[in-house]
């Protein structure tokens, strides 16, 4: 079943009518509850467009819409039994192919998720992607996503959510601390070239983000995972609490979208051509990591203990070299 | 029961829906054989036959006319034009038409359960808004066949974001064959320069996008980071290109790993550490006792800046020219916040 939440614009509205007519000419007979499910749609806009395409049909040659050149459908069927049969088509029969870009946006995504178990399975990257090339009215636009090596665990904990099982593992968190944990695995996310686990912890005991990538010695036990249907799986990866850290930090403007998932607020001010914003992160930790790696790009401005942090850090890596210098000099 | 629908949608009754519209003129456009004169798309198609006005006062009708044109071709149907033989040039006597051929999705094109379940997945990959209702236009017009994806897979939800501003408007440029123009920030450079480029590929590559292109200024094709394209995308009106050979982007991307392969580095990185996980994964080479391992990278500009990250967890051994990068950046970041300005 499809599922929607946007309202449709009119060109998207022109696909689901293409679509909807070779649907139901393939159909036959559907009732409109069933049609509703396979599209993503309430039973009412699927009631709007069988009337629209009931009336559409070819103009005459005197400018005039004839019934011979209209759809029609049984009335009696839709009206009473809320069923849909055509009795009557014109014009189309089969589905618009797609456009190079939707071919493109698809195979795409597929190859992003050649990085995944979920690939492993009996439908081959190659054979789809060769049937949407060929299903599109020109060719696909050049768009390409590298195809990574899914991470080891990856698979294991795909299994532990498809099995309901609970897992153990050693997790080295953002904070540096290294502990074992058990948790009820709920669902696997990525962002990106990151993968998360959301699962249960039992530790913690609550639900916590855990990255694939800090996760070891992975043990799928046999105890099966905990009701947690009364909990919500936060569709986001960063979570705000009360001990969130609000930093205002000055960033170039073209580095922006690089800090969209941290921005605390809308709030931008120019300061010698440069933005000052605030953001919002669980700790010091990742905001020192964030800053290092966006080196003369964001500066932060408060709090002082914030700036300090930074600067120790980034430090301590210099210091690295120092000591390296010194030493080689000694030989 | 016939009669009582047709006939009724003609004068005095309300505005005729777009996409009611949209559909009229695909379907008129799909049943002419030698096409239709646009007069006669605007005088007896519904949505515009209400409003044509037979003393010829139609601009606002032709202005229409075009952008539901444009519309539709973006949806990837062939909507074509056609001269007429007596009359070349004649934009009056121009004849519009869908070759009904290069409509019809081509009947090897049939997915199974578990194919409509993987592309299902695949189209929730993108959060980016006109990537995301590309793929999910596709997957409207692929339940047409009525199947029934498998189940979806529960607990999994793959994600990829396109932060960069340059992205859309480049994907744009790729379909249009259009030249454009932007600002570069090359790394070692003291600013942005102006670049004219034909963009021929757009890939994504140890978690950057690249667009490989044909730079005007530099007479070759040059491949950019998008992070590093400075402000707009500008198109150039009226300036296209031929399309680059098919399979380009499957070059660029091996291109790219060959370029990966030649570069390598040795690190020192501290045991335990978030850099000794993340890199560690991607090494080549380890020596456990020494805590050194050797990973290959693309760009060393943007390998410095994630290695900057790291802070005192990793030291680059070699080569020279990168432990020079990291330890430049490091510097930076530390006189931005030691300074007692805000820098």
């Amino acid at each position: 079943m499809a599922k929607r939440q946007k309202p449709l614009k009119a060109p998207d509205k022109l696909v689901f009518l293409l679509s909807f007519v070779p649907y139901l000419l393939e159909q036959r007979v559907v009732a409109v509850s069933e049609a509703a499910q396979h599209f993503g749609m309430t039973e009412d806009e699927i009631r709007d467009a069988v009337r629209l395409i009931a009336t559409s049909g070819l103009p005459g040659s005197t400018g005039t819409y004839q019934p011979n050149d209209l759809f029609d459908i049984d009335w009696d069927s839709f009206e009473e039994d809320d069923v849909i049969i055509v009795v009557h088509h014109v014009a189309i029969d089969d589905a618009p192919r797609l456009s190079a870009r939707e071919a493109a946006a698809l195979i795409a995504g597929l190859q992003y998720l050649s990085a995944s178990p979920e690939n492993a399975g009996s439908a081959s990257l190659a054979s789809l992607r060769s049937k949407l090339t060929v299903g599109a009215s020109a060719a696909p636009s050049r768009l390409a996503v590298a195809e990574t090596e899914a991470d080891e665990s990856l698979a294991l904990i795909r299994e532990a959510v498809a099995e309901g099982r609970q897992l153990e593992f050693d997790y080295l968190n953002a904070r540096g601390e290294r502990g074992r944990r058990r948790a009820d695995p709920l669902r696997i996310i990525s962002q990106d070239a990151d993968w998360y686990l959301q699962a249960y912890c039992h530790t913690r005991e609550d639900v916590r983000n855990f990255r694939v990538d800090r996760m070891s010695d992975l043990v799928l036990t046999d105890e099966p995972i905990g009701d947690h249907s009364g909990r919500t799986v936060p569709d986001t990866l960063f979570q705000g609490s009360e001990s969130d850290l609000d930093v205002v930090v000055d960033v170039e403007p073209s580095a922006l979208p690089l800090l969209r998932d941290y921005l605390a607020d809308s709030t931008r001010q120019e300061v010698d051509g440069r933005l000052r914003v605030t953001l919002r992160l669980a700790h010091v930790h990742g905001l020192k990591r964030l800053v290092a790696g966006l080196p003369g790009l964001v500066t932060v401005v408060a709090p002082a203990e914030a700036r300090a942090a930074v600067a120790e850090w980034a430090e301590a890596g210099l210091a690295g070299y120092a000591d390296r210098e010194a030493s080689d000099g000694r030989r | 029961m016939i009669a009582r629908v047709a006939g009724g949608g003609r004068a005095g009754e309300a505005r005729v829906p777009v996409e009611d519209r949209l559909f009229s003129l695909v379907l008129a456009l799909l049943a002419t054989e030698t096409g239709l004169l646009k007069s006669e798309i605007l005088s007896s198609v519904r949505g515009y036959a209400e409003r044509y006005d037979e003393g010829g006062q139609n601009a606002n009708l032709e202005r229409q006319f075009e952008r539901d044109k444009d519309d539709i071709r973006e949806l990837g149907i062939p909507l074509e034009t056609v001269e007429s033989p007596d009359r070349p040039g004649d934009n009056q006597a121009l004849r519009y038409r869908i070759p009904k051929g290069q409509y019809d999705l081509p009947d090897e094109v049939r997915f199974t359960p578990d194919e409509l379940a993987l592309l299902g997945l695949a189209a929730e990959v993108w959060r980016e808004a006109s990537l995301s209702a590309d793929s999910q236009r596709a997957l409207t017009k692929l339940r047409s066949f009525g199947i029934e994806p498998r189940e979806p897979v529960i607990g999994y939800a793959p994600r990829l974001r396109v932060r960069d501003a340059a992205f859309e408007p480049l994907r744009q440029a790729l379909d249009r064959r259009q030249t454009v123009r932007f600002r570069y920030f090359k790394p070692g450079e003291a600013a942005p320069r102006e670049r004219t480029v034909d963009p021929l590929a757009v890939v994504l590559h140890e978690g950057r996008w690249h667009l490989h292109a044909y730079d005007h200024d530099a007479q070759g094709p040059r491949t950019f980071l998008l992070s590093r394209i400075v402000g707009d995308v500008e198109p150039l009106p009226g300036r296209t290109f031929e399309a680059p050979p098919p399979g380009i982007q499957d070059r660029i991307l091996a291109e790219l790993d060959e370029l990966r392969l030649q570069n390598a580095a040795d690190l020192a990185v501290t045991a335990g550490s978030d850099a000794e996980v993340r890199l560690g994964r991607r090494a080549v080479l380890r020596d456990e006792d020494a805590g050194v391992i050797r990973l290959h990278y693309t760009d060393a500009a943007v390998f410095a800046d994630e290695l900057a990250a790291y802070g005192p967890e990793v030291r680059v051994l070699g080569p020279a020219s990168l432990r020079e990068a990291v330890r430049a950046r490091l510097q930076a970041v530390v006189e931005a916040h030691r300074n007692g300005g805000a820098a």
